[in-house]
């Protein structure tokens, strides 16, 4: 009786394969799955989505950008029948794709460090080590388990900042004990304990001493008396004591010993392990309840604006999965390929429910949990500034040899300021309007619409051999990822040929390239 | 409450027009809708927030003759019997139109979880996102004829708690407009502080004719794109690119230009970020804004910094923060007054916590919010008294203790809203404005 709770829990158990199958396999077994769940409830799911509709979504959720404008005429000149499971295992070999799943991670890890400034200096070193471990394709589990094990010069202090470690786990927690647990709890194991931080959680079963069980396992991180309490980022002289595996409860008279979650005592006999060796290995095993759930779901909110668990890191039994027979197929398949998260994008992409139309075509579909069409969801910040750099050509520095240089006044970090969005759901982003002005005013985007100061813009515009009706083809491509339609190449051309409003073909083109920067189309994805 | 359309709602009638947006006739149905549900009084809040945690016994609670109020003078104000510090012999003249609460009282004494307490009426607690006080006040107290947001935040200092200062679950559409003060002029000496909202202005570029027909297209692949995608992120798009051209084309951003005011009034507000910022905040509120917030953080009166928080040389900064304060504070207050919109205009003068009555090594006080001071003024409020005291030493609270949720019950009230009417938080549970079991203090209403 290893798990007490677990078998209540566990779905997966028992024999199974050692590698998991070819990811269509599996997809189709999802949709298997979705369809059942159609049927039952009498959903009537989307039309597929058209080539580009699902490119350009698969380059957001993927590569963290819309595809380049030479990117989506091959791709929809190409004639062959798997052209979108190639482009798949393309883009996941792409550094946009490193790079967009390492800002996904550190959001998932680090998310102070998007929401309080003083943390923001963590960033590159957090996303350089996670980067490299992303490129060399490590699996999962092991950069948990790195991460919750990390040796950490705790009596450096800020030293931690500049390293390539992921140390900011522990510095945006403070190095508390109480930080950490519910840190790991909801990074990793999707798991929110943060109430009986000071109570017995209201609608939850997890007690106040669970909590501090949890938390005991960072117990031995001490703080020097004369500490700087209102200066977390200046952490010094802190000591680390691996022997220590009981924490007291503030305001009471108990002190509790480190236990998991699962209410298992870990077994110190074998002497050398830590505290916090002890509650990785618990954490990325392959028994523990929540863990490749949570990746999976995380994985899958990656690429639909929704977890089937939503909020991703809310697993709770007040908060039940809407399918939970894909969640626990998708955390068999990835314990199965050994935690590789390359497998379980190709199962995801390669279902029908992911390849739906954003076109509502029946009531049924308005329900996101459905999942019976791509709703409309927001781009990430990042997401937001590399498809616009993309759509208007802007060079971005960081892409050369050392990515993570942070230079505050780029076009990048302003972007980032500006549309960071504080809503906890892409499903929820609003636009503001101090971003739209800066969409419809500001420099960035008046000079990429400027024939004087774009690049791309006077290269289409003064280039010999192209009619106006390519032009307009190209405007589109190169923002929308998609061709006009019938009657937006009608109005769009009328107005290119007429002038404009001024009168002049070329300011003509800049107004089309204006209005199609600033339309929801291009802001959202769908 | 009666309000029959908030902004969100709105958008659902107007359908995607931008151009719409631009012509005069700015949503003259909703408009219409909205002024028939208008029989009371407008009413509107005015935050000075003190970031940092102000020291009560330097402002408004000194105890002089007691080795705790240090060298600090305590001196009479205009009401007989209640005296304040030297520190602010400006305000002192205005007592009458005050109510200082002497007996806040909380436990927290972290800048972050107190900010955020203070913000939102709640304490952090697991995954609830609380709405800062000015987006859910101006939610409900917003003038649909107003061209401008309904919050607007001067100089924030966010630092401390973020998610103190943003709409929480109500989302970004009640997000402030955040405007920062800009230092214009060469010389120091002819130096003017001005406020300006990013991107206002149309590109110089772009001719009149150009950006009726940007927004004509636009409209149009609006239209076509969402009608097949229904859902919340393209409407708030469209919404918000309504409301920034409505805000671009009115004659409301006239509000931010100072220029026009009097010189001498200027000079009577102080001219630095704060008292200048109290300037404009009365000037939105006259045009219709519901809520703005002013933060002062620094004696020299640059956006950045937690000035109050007075560790070390607690005497000579609060001194130097109050030379920045006192003016502005009593000049807000008599110009609200004499042009008529104190009455409709509570002002909330806090910070996060207080100081500690004992003065530590370093002849500074550290965080204390056992017993501390916060003052409101203005609508609704039965001013020129206090309200709960502190003992001698300042360390307790003597009589009436206050706390952040009655507090917030008070400002409700104030604004004629009910602290219990509730918005649906992120996690599916009705939160009320204030929180449950918390009762307005009928001593503080008029």
């Amino acid at each position: 009786m290893r798990y007490v709770l677990l078998t209540v829990i566990i779905v997966v158990a028992g024999d199974r394969p050692a590698t998991a199958g070819p990811p269509r396999d599996a997809a189709a077994a999802i949709d298997r799955l979705f369809q059942a769940a159609w049927d039952r409830e009498e959903v009537t799911p989307a039309v597929p989505a058209q080539d580009a509709e699902y490119f350009r979504r698969l380059y957001l959720d993927l590569a963290g950008r819309i595809p380049a404008v030479s990117e989506i005429r091959d791709l929809l000149a190409d004639e062959s029948t798997d052209k979108r499971l190639r482009v798949v295992d393309k883009l996941l070999d792409s550094p946009a794709s490193v790079r967009h799943f390492t800002t996904s991670l550190r959001n998932a890890f680090i998310p102070q460090a998007n929401s309080q400034p003083q943390f923001r200096a963590l960033i590159p070193g957090f996303e350089a080590w996670l980067w490299q471990r992303i490129s060399e394709g490590q699996p999962y589990n092991q950069i948990v388990h790195d991460i919750i094990t990390t040796e950490l010069n705790v009596s450096a202090g800020p030293a931690l900042l500049s390293t390539t470690s992921p140390d900011a786990f522990f510095v945006v927690r403070e190095l508390k004990p109480e930080n950490l647990a519910s840190g790991t709890a909801r990074a990793f194991l999707g798991v929110r304990l943060d109430c009986a931080q000071c109570h017995d959680h209201p609608f939850d079963r997890w007690s106040q001493r669970q909590f501090w069980n949890m938390a005991a396992f960072y117990s031995g991180f001490t703080r020097s008396a004369d500490d700087d309490a209102d200066n977390p980022v200046m952490m010094q002289n802190m000591t680390e004591k691996t022997d220590v595996r009981s924490i007291g409860i503030p305001g009471t008279e108990d002190v509790v010993p480190a236990v998991y979650l699962t209410g298992l005592e870990p077994d110190w006999e074998d002497g050398s392990t830590t505290p916090r060796q002890k509650l990785a290995n618990w954490v990325v095993d392959s028994e523990n309840p929540y863990f490749a759930k949570m990746a999976v779901n995380r994985l899958w909110a990656q690429f639909f604006g929704r977890g089937i668990v939503d909020p991703v890191d809310d697993f709770s039994e007040n908060n039940p999965a809407s399918h939970p027979e894909v969640l626990d197929l998708l955390a068999e398949e990835f314990i199965n390929s050994d935690y590789d998260v390359k497998h379980i994008v190709k199962v995801i992409t390669a279902t029908d429910v992911y390849q739906l139309s954003s076109i509502q075509t029946h009531a049924s579909q308005e329900e996101s949990s459905h999942f019976a069409r791509a709703t409309l969801r927001g781009l990430t910040p990042e997401q937001f500034f590399d498809s616009t750099a993309e759509a208007v050509g802007y060079y971005q520095p960081y892409r050369s040899d050392n990515p993570f240089v942070v230079d505050m006044n780029s076009p990048r970090a302003q972007f980032l300021d500006l549309f960071r969005n504080n809503v906890e759901s892409p499903l929820e982003r609003e636009t503001t309007i101090l971003q739209a002005l800066a969409m419809m005013n500001g420099n960035f985007i008046d000079n990429a619409t400027s024939v004087d100061d774009s690049q791309t813009l006077r290269a289409i515009a003064e280039f010999p051999a192209m009619s106006d009706e390519q032009k307009l083809d190209t405007l589109f491509l190169s923002v929308l990822s998609r061709r006009p339609s019938k009657s937006e190449r009608r109005r769009f051309g009328d107005y290119l040929l007429s002038g404009g409003a001024s009168e002049n073909p070329k300011s003509a083109l800049a107004d089309v390239f204006w209005v199609l920067l600033n339309s929801s189309e291009f802001l959202l994805n769908h | 409450m009666p309000r029959t359309l908030s902004r969100r709602n709105a958008g659902k009638y107007t359908g995607l027009s931008l151009l719409g947006a631009a012509a005069s006739g700015w949503l003259p149905g909703i408009a219409a809708q909205a002024a028939q549900s208008e029989s009371k009084t407008h009413r509107n809040c005015i935050l000075l927030w003190m970031s940092g945690g102000p020291s009560q016994i330097e402002t408004f609670d000194p105890k002089e003759g007691h080795e705790n109020g240090g060298p600090t003078k305590a001196i009479d104000t205009s009401v007989p019997g209640v005296q304040i510090s030297e520190n602010l012999p400006q305000t002192a003249r205005v007592m009458d139109r005050l109510a200082v609460i002497r007996s806040m009282s909380t436990k927290e004494g972290d800048h972050s979880r107190a900010t955020y307490f203070m913000h939102t009426g709640y304490l952090p607690q697991g995954p609830i996102r609380y709405p800062t006080v000015g987006s859910f006040l101006s939610k409900e107290l917003l003038d649909e004829e107003c061209d401008l947001p309904a919050f607007v935040s001067v100089n924030p200092f966010q630092a401390f708690s973020p998610a103190a200062y943003g709409p929480g679950f109500l989302g970004p559409a009640r997000s402030p407009l955040v405007v920062a003060s800009q230092m214009t002029g060469q010389a120091e000496d002819t130096q003017q502080v001005s406020f300006e909202v990013s991107n206002l202005k149309r590109s110089k570029r772009v001719t009149r004719a150009q950006a009726d027909a940007r927004l004509k297209l636009l409209s149009s692949l609006e239209h076509d794109f969402l009608k097949l995608r229904p859902g919340g992120p393209g409407r708030s798009h469209v919404q918000s690119y309504q409301q920034a051209i409505r805000m671009m084309e009115s004659g409301a951003v006239d509000a931010f230009n100072l220029d026009g005011e009097d010189d001498m009034l200027r000079d009577a507000y102080g001219r630095n970020p704060f008292g200048q910022g109290c300037l404009l905040a009365r000037r939105l509120v006259e045009t219709g804004v519901s809520f703005v917030e002013v933060n002062l953080s620094s004696a020299d009166g640059a956006g950045g910094g937690a000035g109050w928080d007075t560790h070390q040389d607690n005497f000579g900064a609060v001194n130097a923060l109050c030379g920045v304060l006192d003016p502005a504070y009593a000049t807000l207050i008599s110009d609200l007054q004499q042009r008529g919109l104190l009455d409709e205009t509570l002002v909330v003068w806090m910070g996060e916590f207080g100081r500690t009555p004992k003065i530590n090594d370093n002849t500074g006080r550290d965080h204390w919010p056992r017993s501390w001071s916060t003052v409101l003024a203005g609508a609704g409020i039965k001013m020129g008294q206090t309200y709960g005291s502190t003992s001698d030493d300042g360390t307790e609270v003597t009589n009436d203790p206050m706390t952040v949720q009655n507090l917030m019950a008070t400002v409700c009230r104030a604004l004629d809203l009910d602290h219990e009417m509730t918005n649906y938080s992120n996690v599916g549970r009705p939160v009320p404005l204030a929180d449950h079991g918390s009762a307005p203090v009928q001593l503080l209403l008029s």
